[in-house]
């Protein structure tokens, strides 16, 4: 090979390679010898760089998981059993242990698309986990999420998820005094902020609150004015509780056997402060909307002086053109105020999903089992059961478990949703006990063994 | 293997669910194997120190047996699955890794009956190694290969002279029929490890600073190919080192003709790179002792078993005999005596990459890929930095490590990583408590 002509530069070299050597005074072995040289020259002289780490994340304050623990977690990450994976993350929070970090991105990744998780994430992923939402924009809702640390100076520099935290944390308790710390700051509060900090009064609400959360209707956002009438209809003796029933007396009406419905013609400005959302949704009848509105903003304790009737019969009343409305009024009524009474009567009328869940525990269960064994299987039976807290009770796995196995060779696509929800719900102890469902057993197993590691 | 029973009872440390991963021939072997790893699918399973066994429940009347002995590793198992290792084997090392083989208990005779096998096997092998190689002798067939060669060779030069004088501001355009066109006279001429460098070519054109990238691997094509011509004058080392790199093959004996080395080596990673319908398995070993560094490669089709006998993050007392070359790195496994114990390999100082990267280029200026373990280095988003603040950048097709900087966390850790001309691949990172993460 040629020496080198040290003048000459990469630049130059791949310039004149661009054009050609035709078009310039040179020849192409020249230029190839030359790069050759060149190239790895460069190659083997490249020293390091200049660089800056990022700054270290802050020390862990909680226990790493179980190594077959993360394990486990790992492999429910690759895909195996994923829909357990809500059940990994509830039970790892309340033993407070950590992830491996090396889980840490995937876990952040999940939750990027899936809401669901994201609550027990802040606290499973450590310092490790906020260090890295710093690093990168979309996994920044975990700074919105609570972390566990220590108070101090939380409410003044926090991030919002720690100043939740915070706040949720005095609430349970001194409820006036977070009442009050959020009161002297609130014009400052982002509408984010203001809509997450009313929610959390929930915890403990009385009627100190009230004259806060009446102002709070005259909030900018919507979402702050939604949540501050939510929590008022829970208040029998709230202004706003004594304007909608006041609303409700004239809009219906006992009439002979039933009732009588007069929806309102026009949702007036004193209505929408209250909360009355003036546009239905696509399909639904205005007056029919606002009435519905109005009836799950009622305290449900005004209709047994209204009409005279406890629940039970109330819910039985005809009540002509605008059933429905009722109906769905007092369903959403009984879930907004968590009125047991009221949901187990309307239960007993349309067995809803979203009922259930106002039932204690046991109660869901033993209600559910009743209409398992008393109906065929269908989607809303599966709807239903889908919202029934885990462990189900003995009657309803036993009933469940009856109905896989009468199912399984005439409807094998409703078979396999109850085997799936059986193992998500069944208490996992029972793996030993259901060995003809083959698929359910494994579920359990894989449920009873996670369980263990995570004890 | 002919050391048999008395070292195996060196107690095989459990590998992590990576580890295991690590040895499927690809992702749906992974998702299949973590399908059957729970424990109610398997019956009858057990582990001694070095091997694991188990019978798993199929579609079938009789359960597939399989059986994996440690030290190797190597895989038994009677279902009919051609990918190896099969999903039961990966399974039943997953249910193992997760601690859900019980240890001890009697191997069931099916299990020692393959064990035995496998050491007669073992022995028969010994014995045939042990008669002495065949030294090189040019026949006919490799002198009318070389004249082939040399043909190819010299037109590829004049190729590459036209290319540089008509200018290769076209490449974009033309680029690709031209490569293949000569990919193909340069694999009837011979010399595959030329034409695999062409076909290669078609990656710098995804650059924004495509002409530069080009210039550079013509110039390197260019150098082989002179080098080719002009090995008389060059030193044995760098001759053996140009003649692999044109495609001349090497046989397995005479690979193992060359003297060994034994070391306890660190696996420290591996990177799967598919080309061509093959799927090429890199592995990297660093020697404990000797500190050399070494690649064991294997081939497969898309799908089919790749080399499962060398897992990260363990470490192998073994005999390597290394292909000849000036910059010698590529390597077979010659002789294993087990396991060793294992924990994070010895790091190199991040400062002192560069110097032996150069003492590589020095012997073999082609050499485009080199494992460095750097201890004490701290991940950012596009280098690795030491603790005075000397980076070395990452290859920009790695994106954002971001499992390595988790396991960082701003912190020093030791990384094992593939060097290239672009930049650093990370490999695998070995976290607080010395357990080894795959990147």
């Amino acid at each position: 090979m040629n020496t080198p002509a040290v003048n000459v530069t990469w630049e130059d070299l791949v310039s004149t390679a661009l054009v050609g050597t035709d078009r310039r005074s040179t020849s192409p072995g020249e230029v190839l010898d030359q790069a050759a040289v060149q190239a790895v020259r460069a190659r083997a002289g490249r020293r390091t760089r200049e660089g800056r780490p990022p700054a270290p994340a802050a020390e862990e304050t909680r226990p790493l998981a179980a190594r077959a623990a993360g394990d486990r977690l790992a492999r429910m990450l690759g895909g195996e059993q994923a829909r357990l994976l809500p059940e990994w993350l509830e039970a790892a929070a309340v033993i407070g242990v950590r992830v491996p970090a090396h889980l840490i991105p995937g876990l952040l990744d999940l939750g990027a698309r899936d809401r669901s998780i994201r609550s027990h994430l802040g606290a499973l992923t450590g310092a490790r986990g906020r260090w890295l939402a710093e690093l990168n924009p979309s996994w920044s809702y975990l700074l919105a999420e609570a972390a566990d640390m220590p108070s101090g100076d939380l409410w003044e520099f926090g991030t919002s998820g720690d100043r939740r935290g915070y706040l949720a944390a005095l609430r349970a308790a001194a409820p006036a005094q977070a009442r009050e710390l959020l009161e002297q700051g609130w014009d400052k509060e982002t509408p984010e902020d203001r809509a997450a900090f009313v929610l959390l009064l929930s915890e403990d609400l009385g009627m100190d609150d009230e004259p806060f959360l009446e102002a709070a209707l005259d909030d900018r956002r919507r979402e702050v004015r939604q949540a501050a009438a939510d929590l008022l209809t829970r208040l029998p003796e709230s202004r706003l509780a004594l304007r909608m029933a006041e609303r409700a007396a004239r809009f219906l009406v006992k009439d002979g056997g039933g009732l009588r419905a007069d929806p309102p013609k026009a949702c007036d400005s004193t209505m929408e402060r209250d909360g009355v959302r003036p546009r239905p949704p696509a399909g639904t009848a205005q007056r029919g909307w606002w009435l519905q509105q109005v009836v799950a903003r009622t305290p449900l304790a005004f209709w047994a002086g209204h009409l005279g009737l406890p629940p039970e019969r109330a819910v039985q009343l005809k009540v002509g053109d605008w059933a429905r409305e009722v109906a769905m009024g007092w369903t959403r009524a009984a879930i907004l105020q968590h009125d047991a009474r009221w949901a187990r009567a309307l239960f007993e009328v349309e067995p809803l999903t979203d009922l259930l869940a106002v039932l204690p525990p046991e109660e869901q269960s033993a209600r559910a089992a009743e209409l398992v064994v008393r109906h065929p299987v269908d989607g809303q039976m599966i709807m239903m059961l889908g919202g029934v807290a885990r462990p189900w009770g003995p009657r309803l796995a036993k009933a469940v478990l009856k109905k896989i196995v009468e199912t399984s060779g005439t409807q094998p696509w409703n078979a396999g949703e109850l085997i799936r929800l059986a193992g998500e719900r069944l208490d996992p102890a029972m793996h030993g006990h259901v060995q003809e469902i083959a698929e359910l057993a494994v579920t359990l197993r894989f449920r009873y063994d996670m369980s263990k590691e995570l004890s | 293997m002919s050391a048999g029973v008395a070292n195996v009872r060196r107690v095989t440390e459990r590998w992590s669910r990576d580890q295991v991963l690590s040895l499927a021939p690809d992702a749906a072997s992974q998702k299949a194997a973590a399908g059957v790893s729970a424990p109610g699918k398997w019956s009858g399973s057990g582990a001694l120190p070095d091997v694991v066994w188990g019978e798993c429940k199929g579609s079938g009347a009789t359960p597939y047996r399989a059986c994996v002995d440690l030290s190797e590793p190597a895989y038994k198992c009677s279902c009919p699955s051609r990918k190896f290792p099969c999903k039961h084997a990966l399974g039943l090392l997953l249910l193992w890794a997760s601690g859900g083989v019980p240890d001890g208990g009697a191997p069931a005779g099916w299990v020692t009956e393959w064990l035995e096998q496998r050491r007669s096997r073992a022995e028969r092998q010994d014995k045939r190694e042990c008669e002495p190689a065949q030294g090189f002798r040019p026949s006919n067939g490799s002198a009318q290969r070389e004249s082939r060669v040399t043909a190819g060779l010299s037109e590829l030069e004049r190729w590459l002279t036209d290319q540089i004088a008509h200018g290769i501001a076209g490449a974009r355009q033309t680029g690709l029929a031209d490569w293949d066109e000569l990919g193909r006279r340069l694999v009837d001429a011979q010399a595959p490890g030329v034409a695999g460098a062409v076909s290669r070519l078609s990656r710098v054109l995804r650059e924004e600073d495509w002409p530069g990238l080009l210039l550079e691997e013509y110039a390197l094509i260019h150098l082989l190919a002179v080098a080719y011509r002009r090995a008389d004058g060059l030193p044995a080392g760098l001759v053996e080192t140009v003649r692999s790199r044109v495609g001349f093959p090497i046989t397995r004996e005479d690979v193992l003709a060359s003297p060994w080395i034994r070391d306890d080596w660190d696996v420290v990673g591996a990177r799967d790179e598919e080309q061509d319908r093959l799927v090429a398995r890199r592995i990297w070993l660093q020697g404990r002792a000797t500190g050399r560094a070494a690649l064991v490669l294997s081939f497969a089709p898309i799908g089919q078993a790749l080399d499962a006998s060398l897992v990260t993050g363990t470490t192998v007392d073994a005999d390597l005999a290394y292909y000849p070359g000036a910059s010698p790195v590529r390597a077979l496994v010659a002789e294993r005596y087990g396991p060793a114990t294992a924990g994070p390999p010895a790091g190199t100082k991040l400062s002192r990459v560069p110097g032996r990267i150069a003492e590589v280029l020095a012997g073999d200026p082609w050499a485009d890929s080199w494992p460095v373990v750097l201890g004490d280095v701290i991940p950012s988003a596009e280098s690795l930095v030491d603790e005075s603040g000397n980076a070395l950048p990452l290859h920009p097709s790695t994106g954002v490590p971001w499992r390595l900087l988790a396991v960082s966390g701003g912190r020093p850790v030791t990384v094992a990583a593939e060097w290239t001309p672009r930049g650093l691949r990370p490999l695998t990172v070995w976290d607080e408590e010395g357990q080894v993460v795959r990147l």
